[in-house]
């Protein structure tokens, strides 16, 4: 109870800040029924310094992810893209020559999750690298509720093995889990492959 | 980068992969990936089918009345005719937890609008398993083995009266320079060649005034021109003869030589015949029937059906068997009996030299002793020739496989009272009996008499067909975890599909008094009496065609005998693995017939 009252008023407090009416269907409640598993690829690991390079994101509705509704974008960068990262993520200068500019992606983005709830696999840190971009823009947070895949996964095992350290590295998930690796790892495949882990998890008996 | 993984995946599943580039990207964007439990009913009679579904991870089995039918795992889709004709008979039920992609209903029949996809979907099952076949094949069949004979270079006919005379009929000839005579006699045709013309009128003196008829000696053979040319050289090399008159629509169209043939066909199969028949010893033998096995690598190469292989291996191996008994029996005793091979060279659908299977049926009123020797003989040139003693000891050297037509006829009558196991192997054995060599009429007496003992004797036939469910199909083992551990986990194709056929139309030839032993040519002929329909009759040619060709090729790949009838699915195509399901779907289905057919469910 206290929780609900608490969200709320942060939500209030949030809400109190928006800048741009534009945007205040990210408040409304959500009636679609859907979920939105999304996943970056940024310069790095620092919200504060890095930059997001590209976002991907599909819908889930009842047992389906809605791949015919994926959502997929790359932002122009201000700074070059250190050859450390382009290790990690693969993408290189070329891959951005079709990219937006960051203000006008991360509108999309907006348009496309709605208030609906977001799923993730250590969500946060793109939930922090989003609010980045629109806290100064908007003025806000994202308000969207969570639900992290991690633990869900984590709470499944922890009555199987309760002692052990539970391995939460995302390719392990994604063996235990069952789920084929549909190839290379970009923010779709992994929106993709995290909305799996997430069906498998909870729509299992 | 991503959507690209995706869509890569869809065009490798035939037969999205013939859709344009532009095309596949509108398709991208209707695919959805659904996640379905074990357990879940994803379609059945109840419950309409809303998608088409693809299998990305995890399996489905399609039940038809409580009867596994089909096994869909990776790579695998799902179900176009439920979506076309709006209702199915059969469930599909998730056995492994389903990753899947699905395209809606509305967009898969949108879909439809592709003519290549449509005609892939709507078409039955024989003709999509020849565009399957036909794909497969693309890569290395060579055309002008499928070439029909209206393709090749035919010789003008000189066709002439009977009536006239030797020197009127040889200046058409020239004339036309055709390289036979034709005599048309009424509605009959028979051809004069050069050997008759040298052998009747140049050596016994005839006056080239007589009527060309006195020199004619044999009624042609024709073949339509619509038929292949492969059959033409089958049909000349199982005659012996050089050249074949052309009909169309029943009219003579010209005539095609054998050396025009052969210069079609890279192979001398024909060749390989005639070394058969001049060969003196053994040993030449031996040289001519090693060439046989490079003919069926090289054939099989240019994607010859496998029926017409094993017909044409069939037909050398005997000429073999035919050389082997002339030079092991004496010349008086050659037509007091009939030699024959039983088996799957008495069915013509051997490939590679299986165990030897003969028997031999003596006139009565000659002394059986007098075969011992020679018997064990051809046994001991055979084994040389390389076709291995049979295990089942079911040779010409065992006295219950050399019999008096008496004594043969006292064992059809035992084993048409017989529901003994062994007994009842030894008749199948024996109802795939062929005259290769001696006097076949003793066989034919023998038929009849089968058949004269086991009409009305339904219990009998069906004891005889209930082996058809001695195995069971192995389609659930593509979901990939029952496969045979102690074979390295492959499935046996004879087992498992070819046997149930085999078996099954054998059955059936005895109860219906069909004489021919090929299983082709039985199912054929069970058509003609309506005991099965056209549909089933191709549907089951084809399933036993699919099945031998892939035995085949493990048959050439096999290094250890005991391994030719298995093969590990994962090794074959994904094409071959379709056409190697449908038809265990074709087994099943001729299964069921037969359980009707026999009540073999009434059967312990």
């Amino acid at each position: 109870m206290f929780k609900k009252l608490f969200s709320n008023f942060v939500k209030k407090r949030n809400l109190a800040k928006l800048k741009d009416e534009r945007f205040r269907f990210l408040f409304e409640e959500d009636t679609s029924g859907e979920y939105v598993v999304f996943d970056t690829e940024t310069t790095g690991l620092d919200p504060k310094k890095d930059e997001i390079l590209s976002i991907g994101a599909v819908k889930i509705k009842d047992n389906k992810i809605l791949t015919s509704q994926t959502f997929e974008i790359y932002l122009k960068n201000s700074a070059e893209i250190s050859s450390k990262s382009i290790e990690i993520h693969h993408i290189r200068p070329c891959d951005l020559e079709n990219a937006i500019n960051a203000k006008e992606g991360i509108e999309k983005f907006l348009h496309f999750i709605g208030s609906r709830t977001l799923v993730g696999y250590y969500l946060e840190f793109d939930v922090a690298m989003v609010n980045k971009y629109i806290k100064e823009s908007l003025g806000i947070q994202l308000p969207n509720e969570i639900i992290e895949v991690s633990e869900i996964y984590f709470d499944k095992m922890m009555p199987l093995i309760p002692q052990g350290n539970i391995d939460l590295r995302f390719d392990t998930i994604l063996k235990k889990c069952g789920i084929p690796n549909i190839g290379a790892h970009n923010a779709v495949n992994d929106a993709i492959m995290t909305a799996m882990i997430y069906l498998k998890l909870t729509q299992e008996r | 980068m991503s959507i690209l993984d995706q869509r890569e995946l869809i065009a490798s599943i035939h037969p999205f992969g013939q859709l344009s580039s532009r095309e596949l990207d509108a398709l991208m964007k209707k695919i959805d990936i659904a996640y379905y439990t074990k357990d879940t009913l994803l379609i059945s009679k109840d419950i309409e089918s809303i998608a088409f579904y693809i299998v990305i991870k995890g399996t489905v089995h399609e039940y038809i009345d409580e009867q596994l039918h089909n096994v869909y795992s990776h790579g695998d889709s799902f179900d176009a005719d439920a979506l076309i004709y709006g209702k199915t008979e059969s469930r599909f039920v998730v056995d492994e937890d389903l990753i899947c992609y699905e395209i809606k209903k509305e967009d898969f029949l949108d879909l439809m609008q592709n003519k290549k996809i449509q005609s892939y979907f709507l078409q039955d099952f024989i003709s999509r398993h020849k565009h399957l076949k036909e794909f497969d094949s693309q890569s290395d069949l060579t055309p002008f083995l499928m070439a029909k004979v209206s393709e090749i270079f035919l010789h003008k006919a000189c066709i002439v009266d009977a009536d006239v005379s030797i020197y009127e009929a040889l200046q058409e000839q020239t004339k036309l320079q055709a390289k036979v005579i034709i005599v048309q006699e009424e509605d009959e045709y028979y051809i004069v060649t050069d050997t008759d013309l040298r052998e009747k009128v140049l050596l016994e003196s005839l006056s080239t005034d007589e009527k060309i008829i006195k020199i004619a000696s044999n009624k042609i053979i024709t073949i339509e021109s619509s038929d292949f040319l492969f059959n033409a050289l089958l049909i000349m090399t199982h005659k012996g003869i050089k050249r074949l008159v052309v009909t169309e629509d029943e009219k003579i169209i010209g005539v095609l030589e054998q050396l025009d043939l052969l210069s079609y066909f890279a192979s001398h199969s024909h060749l390989v015949a005639v070394q058969i028949q001049k060969a003196k010893s053994i040993d030449e033998l031996k040289s001519v029937s090693e060439d046989i096995k490079n003919l069926i690598v090289m054939l099989r190469a240019k994607g010859v059906k496998v029926r017409y292989i094993t017909k044409l291996v069939s037909a050398l191996n005997e000429k073999i068997y035919k050389k082997v008994f002339e030079m092991s029996v004496s010349k008086e005793l050659l037509e007091k009996c009939s030699l024959i091979v039983m088996g799957s060279e008495g069915r013509a659908e051997q490939t590679i030299k299986t165990d030897q299977d003969n028997a031999l049926v003596i006139d009565d009123n000659v002394n059986e002793e007098l075969f011992v020797a020679p018997m064990e003989q051809l046994n001991a040139y055979l084994l040389e020739l390389g076709f291995p003693t049979c295990k089942g000891n079911v040779m010409v050297s065992n006295p219950f496989w050399r019999k008096s037509l008496h004594d043969f006829k006292g064992q059809i009558e035992e084993w048409s009272n017989s529901l003994d196991e062994k007994e009842l192997q030894n008749l199948s054995i024996f109802l795939d009996a062929k005259s290769v060599a001696g006097d076949e009429t003793y066989l034919q007496t023998l038929r009849n008499y089968l058949y004269e003992n086991f009409s009305q004797r339904e219990d009998v036939l069906a004891h005889l067909a209930k082996a058809v469910l001695n195995f069971e199909t192995p389609l659930s083992l593509f979901s990939g975890f029952v496969l045979e551990k102690e074979h390295n986990n492959k499935l046996d194709l004879k087992k498992g599909g070819l046997f149930a056929i085999v078996h099954g139309v054998r059955v059936l030839a005895l109860q219906y008094e069909i004489d021919e032993t090929n299983t082709v040519e039985r199912i054929k002929a069970l058509n003609n009496k309506g005991i099965i329909d056209k549909n089933f009759a191709e549907e089951l040619i084809e399933s036993f065609d699919t099945i031998s060709s892939i035995r085949l090729i493990t048959l050439l790949e096999a290094k250890e005998l005991e391994e030719e009838n298995y093969i590990n699915p994962k090794n074959l195509s994904k094409n071959q693995r379709d056409l190697l399901k449908d038809s265990f779907k074709v087994v099943n289905k001729f299964k069921k017939f037969m359980n009707f057919h026999f009540h073999l469910n009434m059967v312990v």
